[in-house]
């Protein structure tokens, strides 16, 4: 792959492609290559190394000018101070309560909608998918005032149960969607062969598809945990007191209005990203294989 | 086989079987989707709803408490368009997205096409860009906001290293170019994605015509342009239209690093509607800005979309 159009080069190219080739030897351009991926490396991966090398920094060598780019000495201090407190792990505790409610209730009422979506005909097998499409594209901020004067209605504000429905609103619709897309690809075949051996619908479904789907759900659960964690805008405009905070929320809390304890709340930042990471990882495969195969469905 | 089949069902009768025939079988359907459906009218079709509706009525915590919200037709939008800070939020979004889409989309590709090659290592470097991505956005953006650190942050250290600027300066706090720094820090975050798209689209394009494409000599930029642009098409445009969305829903990245600020410098429509409600709490007000978000929202994908989907038909 040559970087620079060398117009005069393609007409001459064009009559031998034996010439075009020695222009660039193989080795210049592996070197590029690689000096290419390099800076994109760096580029990408900076940021979340100094976040990690700023937690690791004792306070004093915080505000040296100029920074070092190597921590000088490394501590564990600030997530010491972090965690000592009390307020971090109630943080970490409602997201955690919050997360596991989400994902539950949005993937067992996705789990069926996806699958009679991909299975069954009926009114509206066609239209519903694609409304799922559409109900995540609509704009947070409008949904964001209609929710504030209901919650206020029903005096739901404040609390960690009133942002359930709130955060279903744009998990539930590309849960079904997603699981849907899932769902079409077992193959029908095993479902004929439940139903011959007395398998009543529902018993094909529940015993035989569902558990070959597992790595689908699994994928689903996964997008839907990482986004109810990561959720920001909605925990901030409707959680009022500390004590409800979730970890993101915390995490900004942390930021003062004279100073802030970048130590610390990076600290936080390194343990907020640390499970969501850890998952990525260890799911990468299945992960990518779902935005890509959801998105690129759409 | 069939008789086998009978006997079973006659043997352990479940409760289910009444979904086989008759009404029951006709109903199925309708049943397992019957939950979603219905949660997704009440939290999705009924707030979208009242959200627009209420972009015409007058609310404020004053009618809130009183129960009682006159209808007041357009005179909360002619209130937003009075608003000096309306225009200025609208350059500055049309701005952003611009910004936004260009550079991620043109980064994307770049990115895709130097990951696309499977050469020694690759798998390394495709999971470190990848970093942007996972990394919780409020995270990033906290980050980000201490990089920008006027008096210690890195990222002026390095500026200065390089030669780019003289002395340390306050990107965040200063009106010129503190809806830039934001942009760059949204376009480290959403860049990825782009690329994961764009690298799953490039691995489709058949070898053999690049491979033709060589043979005729074709110039590497040569290459791109008609052979492998035409190919991922319909993954490019996706990917704008996603980029688009997304970018225009950004909140967490201005509103962590400025809150709009500094003078509305790098304020953008979402943060504006946000102030008009939870600030001003004149909720009549942001839901006309949100309702106008929302039909440009709407209009520009879907004229996005049927543009490539005209073009697929050719």
């Amino acid at each position: 792959m040559s970087t620079y159009p060398m117009t005069d080069e393609i007409g001459r190219a064009r009559s031998s492609p034996q010439l075009k080739r020695r222009l660039m030897p193989k080795s210049v351009r592996m070197a590029l290559l690689y000096v290419g991926l390099w800076c994109a490396f760096i580029w990408c991966v900076f940021p979340f190394y100094w976040m990690i090398a700023t937690s690791l920094r004792p306070k004093e060598e915080m505000f040296a000018r100029p920074p070092s780019l190597v921590p000088q000495s490394i501590t564990l201090q600030n997530y010491v101070d972090l965690l000592v407190g009390a307020e971090f792990w109630r943080f970490a505790l409602n997201s955690l309560i919050l997360t596991a409610s989400v994902t539950i209730i949005s993937v067992l009422l996705a789990v069926t909608a996806g699958y009679a979506m991909a299975r069954h005909r009926f009114r509206g097998s066609v239209a519903l998918p694609l409304f799922m499409l559409y109900g995540q594209m609509f704009p947070p901020v409008l949904l964001l005032i209609p929710f504030y004067i209901q919650l206020r209605f029903l005096g739901w504000l404040d609390s960690l149960y009133g942002l359930i429905p709130v955060y279903l609103s744009y998990m539930l619709p590309l849960c079904v969607w997603l699981m849907r897309g899932f769902f079409a690809q077992v193959p029908h075949s095993l479902e004929d062969a439940a139903r011959m051996d007395g398998c009543t619908r529902w018993q094909a479904f529940w015993r035989v598809i569902l558990p070959m789907a597992r790595p689908g759900i699994v994928a689903v659960a996964t997008w839907v945990m990482i986004h109810t964690w990561n959720e920001f805008l909605y925990a901030s405009t409707f959680i009022l007191s500390d004590k409800n905070r979730t970890l993101p929320l915390g995490l900004s809390g942390l930021i003062g209005q004279y100073t802030t304890d970048w130590g610390m709340l990076m600290a936080g930042g390194v343990l907020t990203a640390a499970p969501i990471l850890l998952i990525f990882f260890f799911l990468q495969k299945h992960l990518v294989a779902g935005v890509g195969g959801g998105a690129v469905k759409g | 086989m069939t008789t086998r089949t009978r006997e079973t069902m006659k043997l352990k009768p479940h409760w289910s079987s009444i979904f086989e025939n008759g009404t029951g079988a006709r109903l199925y359907p309708y049943l397992m989707v019957m939950p979603a459906i219905l949660i997704a009218i009440g939290v999705v079709v009924y707030p979208v709803v009242s959200g627009i509706s209420s972009a015409f009525f007058d609310v404020t915590l004053r009618t809130l408490n009183s129960g009682n919200m006159p209808f007041v037709g357009m005179r909360n939008f002619e209130k937003v368009f009075a608003d000096p800070n309306f225009v200025r939020a609208s350059i500055n979004t049309l701005i952003w997205v611009v910004l936004n889409v260009v550079a991620q989309l043109g980064l994307g590709l770049a990115l895709a096409l130097l990951l696309h090659r499977i050469v020694p290592g690759i798998g390394f470097f495709r999971s470190g860009m990848l970093v942007p991505w996972v990394v919780p956005s409020v995270v990033a953006v906290l980050t980000w906001r201490w990089m920008y650190d006027p008096s210690v942050g890195v990222a002026n250290e390095i500026l200065v290293r390089l030669g780019v600027i003289n002395d340390y300066h306050p990107w965040l706090g200063d009106t010129a170019t503190a809806l830039y720094a934001v942009t760059v820090e949204s376009i480290w975050k959403g860049t990825p994605f782009v690329m994961l798209l764009l690298l799953a689209a490039l691995q489709l394009v058949p070898k053999s015509i690049l491979e033709a494409a060589s043979m005729d000599g074709a110039s590497g930029w040569r290459k791109l342009w008609y052979v492998i642009m035409p190919q991922i098409r319909v993954s490019f445009a996706i990917a704008a239209v996603l980029t688009f969305i997304l970018t225009v829903n950004n909140f967490n990245a201005i509103w962590l690093m400025t809150e709009g600020g500094p003078l509305s410098s790098s304020e953008i429509l979402f943060t504006l509607a946000y102030k008009y409600g939870f600030q001003r709490f004149d909720l009549g007000m942001a839901s006309a800005v949100a309702t106008m978000l929302f039909v440009g929202l709407v209009i520009a994908t879907t004229v996005y979309l049927k543009l490539i989907q005209a073009k697929e038909a050719d």
